[in-house]
């Protein structure tokens, strides 16, 4: 009696057990992605939001991750406030997320980042991974850098000195003129290029050197427009984004300014939008991507990746304004099969060092500081493109055209990252 | 000599700019004590009706449509918003408006979209209509300068010169009594609220190509506009245009001559260490503090003189 009533014990607990392993066989790996998704910048994380899940279902149509497992998009919404993105990893904690992905603000990030430092020190057995696709402060790789943290995208000093190289190339530059706004970001950007040009392009001067109160404070740059036309400067090159590079924009078409413009941000759907073609193309504006859709290189990727961004344009009436929302995702799935686990520590280890085949060239996640290298493109606005820009279906008739690459060993810099590994 | 007078004319065209976007809240408060802060985003809804309407039947006909939809709009919020209201008083009309401009921009984003539209300046009027200094002026910044006089000279010849003026003006100071004359005072501050409104829109029709229309942008210029008013005076039109001009023409001096806020402290026998503990302070030029210059001017005008330069009532 007692044996059998043992023997009922074993049954029912290799049925729990059992039943446990078949749950998480079929449970999703989730990644929670904090983003605005209400406000005025609500776009920005909708048009992530909207990558995420379209890269994640491809990987679940093909078979999913760690034999069938499918990945799971959580959007959080931090409403663009860092006190409510540090709310939304508590609530991932709560809701036993291990994976989370942030890009919008740096600051944002830089909540994150010392969030886990301190959770996954005190619950080593619930880690965080952080998936950084678009935040670009140095230092998060540099004395801030953390294991759980892993950035796929150029930070500012890499963005800066892979313009500067570029700009360092062209015969035809000789004098810049730089604006940028007047916060974290636009001073980093702002030391990196005093740094890149005296190390890379010493032949440059540097006629000006302005920082302006960022955020829509000022409202007519035609002041600016005036210095840079009395500084014979023969190219600008700013930071700026939202209405500080609109209204710069619009300001110089407006009074024919003949100087190019070279900034990071100018292929953003918002700036396009806001700008228009006709002032774009006026300034001949250049950003920096590392891909766009007019490049030779890019029919010249795999034909299913081929497909899988042109139905995502089709789907979704937005061209892709840059390639790293799918190798985030991608090598994510990939480390996820090479870590044979959904151990965020195991993950993140098969990250590091992790190499991604992109459309130019490899890519690399550099495991001494967790900072993704790659090849960069600087590229015009044009009217004349195969591929105009589309967003939301509108079609802005214009799109990119390539002026030059600069390789990721042209734009990697070293690190003084000493990480400390779990 | 030359660079100065650039500077002053550049100063002028952003200061008409900047009297743009405040005439018709400076109408309002001093017609009818209302402080508007739903202003900046009637000003928007401006701006994006231009769009709307430009787009089917170009700039000329939006610059009249525009300003009307958006009148009616706000005599609307006056009759059923504001005027229940109003027997609250001001701290509840206050209230009411700051609720209203986020109501106003959360439609924004849900009818046009969380990015920006790209509403442009008519090709027509992108000419060049004379250069200086190297520097291209097109027809529309000039025409933006004379939208910008031609509504002042406008308000001013109404307010002082025309029966509705008069009686307007009356329904201020004394409403009973204007009402015991037979006059209706509800539906004129209606008018009066609705025709405010509209001149906000009409600075957004002629502004909106230039600042970027955006949901955000309401948000941006609430602020300026109401240093312009509070430094003019508050409830003076002339006042209004008097201060803008002069934040205009202080902004451009503090761009085009870029001196080190050291070298205008030593003027006045005070020396800034470089290495001290201003020294963050001490290595700033007036072209980085030019955009606050506004609010500084505003702190000292409220410490100095609370009425602003032509007031006649206290902030």
């Amino acid at each position: 009696m007692s044996f059998m009533r043992f023997r009922r014990g074993l049954a029912v607990a290799v049925a729990v057990v059992l039943a446990s392993t078949v749950a998480s066989a079929d449970e999703p790996v989730r990644i929670g992605l904090i983003e605005p998704f209400s406000g005025p910048i609500a776009a920005v994380g909708r048009d992530t939001l909207e990558g995420y899940e379209f890269f994640a279902n491809e990987i679940n149509t093909r078979g999913g991750v760690l034999g069938g497992r499918h990945i799971e998009i959580v959007p959080l919404d931090n409403a663009m406030n860092a006190e409510k993105t540090t709310q939304m990893l508590r609530k991932a904690v709560d809701d036993g997320l291990r994976f989370i992905s942030q890009g919008v603000g740096s600051n944002h990030a830089l909540n994150i980042i010392k969030f886990l430092g301190k959770h996954n020190r005190r619950n080593p057995d619930q880690a965080i991974l952080y998936l950084n696709y678009a935040a670009v402060t140095t230092s998060f790789t540099n004395e801030l850098c953390s294991f759980w943290h892993f950035r796929f995208d150029a930070n500012v000093d890499m963005k800066v000195a892979a313009l500067v190289t570029q700009l360092g190339r062209s015969k035809r530059v000789s004098k810049v003129y730089m604006l940028n706004q007047n916060y974290a970001y636009g001073q980093a950007f702002q030391a990196a290029a005093q740094r890149m040009f005296a190390e890379r392009a010493p032949h440059i001067e540097i006629v000006g050197d302005e920082l302006i109160v960022p955020f829509g404070k000022v409202l007519d740059f035609t002041a600016y427009i005036a210095k840079i036309q009395a500084s014979g400067a023969d190219t600008v090159l700013t930071g700026n984004w939202g209405p500080d590079l609109i209204r710069f924009v619009k300001a110089a078409a407006e009074a024919h300014l003949p100087t190019p413009f070279y900034t990071i941000y100018g292929g953003i759907p918002s700036s396009i939008a806001g700008i228009g073609a006709n002032d774009g193309v006026a300034v001949s504006m250049r950003q920096l991507t590392e891909m766009h859709e007019n490049d030779p290189l890019f029919d010249q990727q795999d034909p299913a990746v081929i497909d899988a961004l042109t139905r995502y344009t089709k789907q979704t009436g937005k061209s892709t304004y840059s390639d790293r929302v799918r190798w985030t995702v991608e090598m994510f799935a990939a480390a996820l099969d090479a870590a044979g686990t959904d151990d965020p520590a195991a993950v993140g280890r098969a990250l590091e060092g992790m190499v991604f085949d992109g459309p130019a060239g490899p890519v690399v996640m550099r495991g001494e500081d967790h900072q993704i290298l790659m090849p960069m493109v600087i590229s015009t606005m044009s009217n004349e493109v195969a591929r105009p820009f589309l967003y939301e279906g509108r079609n802005f008739g214009v799109g990119w055209q390539t002026d030059d690459w600069v390789s990721a060993n042209a734009s990697a810099l070293p690190t003084t990252c000493e990480m400390k590994r779990p | 000599m030359e660079s100065l007078v650039f500077a002053l004319f550049n100063g002028v065209l952003y200061g008409m700019l900047l009297f743009l976007l405040a005439s018709g809240l400076t109408l309002i408060f001093s017609m009818m004590g209302v402080l508007n802060f739903a202003h900046a985003s009637f000003f928007m809804l401006g701006a994006y009706f231009a769009y709307e309407v430009s787009s089917y039947v170009g700039f000329w006909p939006a610059l009249i449509f525009a300003p009307v939809i958006v009148g009616v709009i706000g005599a609307g919020v006056e009759r059923w918003g504001l005027r229940p209201v109003h027997r609250f008083g001001h701290v509840a009309e206050l209230l009411f408006t700051f609720g209203i401009a986020y109501v106003i921009e959360e439609a924004v984003q849900m009818i046009w979209g969380r990015v920006p539209v790209p509403y442009e300046i008519p090709a027509s009027m992108t000419f060049t209509l004379f250069s200086w200094a190297g520097l291209d002026y097109s027809a529309y910044r000039v025409f933006m300068l004379v939208i910008s006089v031609g509504i002042f000279v406008a308000l001013f010849a109404l307010l002082t010169y025309t029966r509705i003026g008069l009686i307007i003006r009356a329904a201020v100071s004394d409403p009973t009594h204007v009402a015991t004359l037979g006059h209706d005072v509800p539906t004129i501050f209606m008018w009066t609220f609705g025709f405010g409104c509209a001149l906000a829109a009409v600075a957004g029709v002629v502004g909106g190509n230039v600042l970027g229309t955006e949901p955000a942008m309401a948000l941006m210029l609430g602020p300026i506009v109401f240093v312009v008013i509070v430094v003019g005076g508050l409830g003076s039109l002339g006042g209004a245009l008097i201060a803008a001009l002069l934040i205009g023409i202080l902004d451009r001096l503090a761009l085009f001559y870029d001196v080190g806020l050291a070298g205008i402290f030593s003027v006045f026998g005070i020396e800034l260490d470089p290495e001290g503990t201003f020294r963050d302070f001490a290595r700033m030029t007036s072209a980085q503090v030019a955009p606050v210059l506004p609010y500084l001017l505003l702190v000292l005008m409220l410490i100095f003189k609370p009425r602003g330069l032509f007031g006649t009532r206290d902030v």
